[in-house]
């Protein structure tokens, strides 16, 4: 039972690289660790079905690593010694843009699951790296749809010392400058572990809306200062991975009774009901116990692109599975209700975001978290497709890519 | 017909409004003529049939007259809506029965409420439950009306049934979140997509095994054989396509791109015409292909109902009908004009559609 016309190299192989998680990690990375290598599996459960119905071999491996060179060896070894088509992973930018050059030099196809970082999708962007993780850009662009329409006017920010935080931010001001008018800056404070200083000036601010361009585990510090100080505006924060995982939630609902509960953006929603979410869903949640993370739905998505790429472009070489994902009938179903792409300019996907609500009661994990808000709006007849997902991230006109 | 025992001791309430009427006048009006030509023993008016809309958050089904537009019964599946919901439908081919796939809202969860539901549309009574198992979401009926075949979504199986014992016939292995299916008319194929494999899987009925699984669009709802049994049409949902089955050697002669946008769902097979009718259950639109050029001839939009998710046409190519998801309602196509012609109010979350020839009484 052979999918007629279709040579493929016989094992297919993919290799997924998750944190290397211990005792010693901190929960926030273990949740993510968890995430990818839950996704992992589960994809691999399922495209093994897939490949046996087709009548080849198909295999995910798996290897834990953290750090820049861990990865990278990691990816080289699964390369050499599994014949791994595809990598998969890396959970902050330094594995991330480490991988990104290695797959450039190696010419294998890697799939940023973990890093929004923009400098990825301009600067340090390769042909070879193909981001499943929404960009920075997308995410703010999303930030900024929701909370402009929703009536916040003033936004106060506060910002890590690092690049990533800095790129947010100015991000932020070009999106409310150039495509989402009507709120401006009341204010900025630098954050370097000073948690006071944070407070004082956000208390001294004139807003309503303070976005948290820091670190997850600095912004469950901060939102637990915030809210001892009784500061009374909504308080947000960037949406690493990390911060959208349920553990995040809770930590930061625990912190901060009051502003540890408000909206969050997120790239996946385990309560998503629409498009068929409900069915991918049900199976996490059935296989695990455990709600879909939106890290282990992108190591999903990677594998799944991976290797619908392969059979369905004929081509199981790392050159082709580029090729078809670069190509016109590169279109993927990621469960999000319409059919999405690579961009051409940066190989970022083009996907919508959810905006989710953290319930103040609720225990159970799965229903912590009510799903109120979707964008772009995907049903939008009379719209073209493509230009309705690229109202989120940089269009070519900003790249500073060039492959 | 001899009807197995309900396995579930769980009767559907009906409310009838006029069902007895309806029945009596269909004897007036029996067209034999008809029922002979698609090889059944019943006899109906040759411009009267009865249309079937599931809906599947009021977990009942609109059943409406085709010559006044109008519902002329509802039937409850279990009286729980929002516990159970029934999706893809089928007629047996003298109209008496409709085979219902109803499931709950778990998908990974087997469950009793997991059944093909067997209706008498003389009574509106279930009378049968068959066990299918694993999210039975279409059924397709033969067209001697012996067995029924559900694409089972929670488990990525396919099965067929007996009618008349509930006797499993036999159950196999398709993509993963299994969907539409249909046999062909001869009767040899069963052919079943898989929404996240992106498959059909064309089963032999003669020898009862798989013998290929077929790539086709992106995310493939349903499965729809023409008339003369020689091409397959497979809608595929994210791929905005239609995907074109030659079932010689079950090989893709020709894939009809509606534009990434158009989210085709179900399809019905015009009976006098060279045509195939697509829902955008998206776009809130209806599109026509020829069948002879596959090329898209006209895109119905004005006064369609919101999120068509299902479709039928009459046997005598009439009317078009829609199973409006978002809007609870059915659209009414005049085939000829391709003019939306009227709505009727149905249940919450209408699904799917279809059309059976209204069965004598006796």
């Amino acid at each position: 039972m052979l999918l007629a016309g279709v040579a493929l190299a016989n094992p297919i192989v993919i290799g997924v690289i998750v944190p290397d998680a211990d005792e010693a990690t901190d929960e926030l990375t273990a949740a993510v660790a968890r995430a990818a290598e839950h996704g992992a599996a589960m994809a691999e459960e399922e495209h093994v079905f897939n490949a046996e119905l087709f009548g080849f071999d198909f295999a995910v491996v798996l290897e834990r690593a953290t750090g820049a060179d861990a990865v990278v060896a990691a990816a080289e070894r699964m390369v050499a010694e599994e014949d791994a088509l595809a990598i998969a992973g890396g959970v902050s930018f330094a594995e991330a843009s480490a991988l990104a050059a290695w797959s450039a030099e190696r010419g294998i196809p890697y799939f940023n699951t973990g890093s929004p970082d923009d400098r990825l999708r301009h600067g340090l962007c390769e042909a070879t790296s193909f981001h499943i993780e929404p960009s920075a850009a997308m995410y703010v662009d999303a930030l900024a749809g929701w909370y402009v329409r929703s009536g916040f006017r003033n936004w106060f920010f506060v910002i890590g010392d690092d690049q990533a935080s800095a790129d947010q931010y100015e991000r932020t001001l070009w999106s409310l400058r150039e495509r989402h008018f009507g709120a401006r800056e009341a204010g900025r404070v630098g954050f370097d572990g000073d948690v006071d200083a944070v407070v004082s000036a956000v208390q001294r601010a004139n807003t309503d809306l303070v976005l948290l361009y820091v670190r997850p585990d600095d912004q469950v510090r901060l939102l637990e200062a915030l809210d001892e100080a009784d500061v009374q505006v909504l308080v947000a924060g960037f949406p690493y991975p990390a911060a959208q995982t349920r553990t995040f939630f809770a930590a930061s609902r625990a912190a901060a009774p009051r502003l540890g509960v408000d909206q969050r953006a997120t790239a996946w929603e385990a309560t998503l009901d629409a498009y068929g979410a409900r069915e991918i869903n049900a199976r996490y949640l059935a296989m695990f116990d455990e709600p879909m993370e939106s890290t282990a739905w992108a190591t999903y998505m990677a594998v799944k692109v991976v290797f619908e790429a392969a059979t369905l472009g004929g081509d199981a070489s790392p050159e082709g599975v580029m090729a078809y994902i670069a190509g016109p009938q590169g279109v993927f179903d990621i469960w999000k209700g319409i059919g999405v792409s690579f961009r051409s300019w940066d190989h970022q996907l083009r996907q919508s975001l959810y905006l989710i609500d953290i319930s103040a009661e609720r225990e159970d994990p799965f229903s912590m978290v009510s799903l109120v808000g979707e964008l772009p709006a995907i049903y939008m007849p009379g719209t073209d497709p493509v230009e309705r997902l690229d109202q989120l991230g940089d269009l070519r006109d900003r790249t500073r890519c060039a492959f | 017909m001899n009807i197995a025992p309900v396995q579930h001791q769980r009767h559907a309430r009906t409310r009838t409004r006029g069902i007895g009427l309806v029945a009596r006048t269909v004897l007036l009006f029996a067209a034999l003529a008809f029922a002979l030509a698609l090889g059944t023993t019943a006899a109906q008016d040759d411009d009267r049939f009865f249309v079937y809309i599931s809906n599947e958050y009021s977990a009942d089904i609109s059943v409406i007259d085709s010559s006044t537009d109008t519902v002329v019964a509802t039937i409850d599946i279990t009286g729980r809506p929002g516990e159970v919901r029934p999706r893809g439908m089928a007629v047996s081919p003298d109209g008496r029965y409709i085979y219902v796939s109803v499931s709950d809202f778990m998908p990974t969860v087997e469950t009793n409420e997991d059944t093909i539901t067997v209706i008498d549309v003389l009574t509106n009574e279930v009378v049968n439950r068959i066990a299918a198992g694993g999210n039975p979401e279409r059924v397709a009926a033969t067209p001697d009306g012996t067995e029924v075949w559900a694409a089972l979504e929670a488990i990525a199986q396919g099965g067929g049934w007996n009618v008349e014992t509930g006797e499993e016939i036999a159950t196999f292995r398709v993509g993963i979140e299994a969907e539409g299916v249909d046999v062909s008319p001869d009767g040899r194929w069963v052919y079943i997509s898989a929404e996240t494999t992106h498959t059909v899987t064309v089963f032999d009925r003669e020898n009862l095994e798989v013998v290929k699984h077929v790539l086709v669009g992106n995310r493939p709802r349903e499965v729809r054989f023409a008339h003369d049994g020689s091409v397959a049409y497979v809608s595929g949902e994210v791929g905005g396509n239609v995907t074109v089955i030659e079932t010689e050697d079950h090989t893709v002669i020709a894939t009809i791109d509606l534009g990434l946008d158009s989210r085709p769902v179900e399809m019905a097979v015009d009976p006098v015409r060279d045509r195939l009718y697509v829902v955008g259950g998206g776009t809130s639109a209806v599109y026509v292909i020829d069948t002879t050029t596959y090329e898209l001839i006209e895109t119905i939009r004005e006064g369609m109902g919101r999120r068509p998710w299902g479709i039928a046409i009459t046997p005598d190519g009439r009317k078009i009908y829609t199973a409006d998801g978002l809007s609870d309602s059915s659209t009414v196509i005049d085939a000829e004009t391709l003019t939306v012609i009227g709505q009727i109010q149905t249940g919450r979350g209408s699904h799917s559609a279809t059309v059976g020839v209204i069965p004598r009484e006796d």
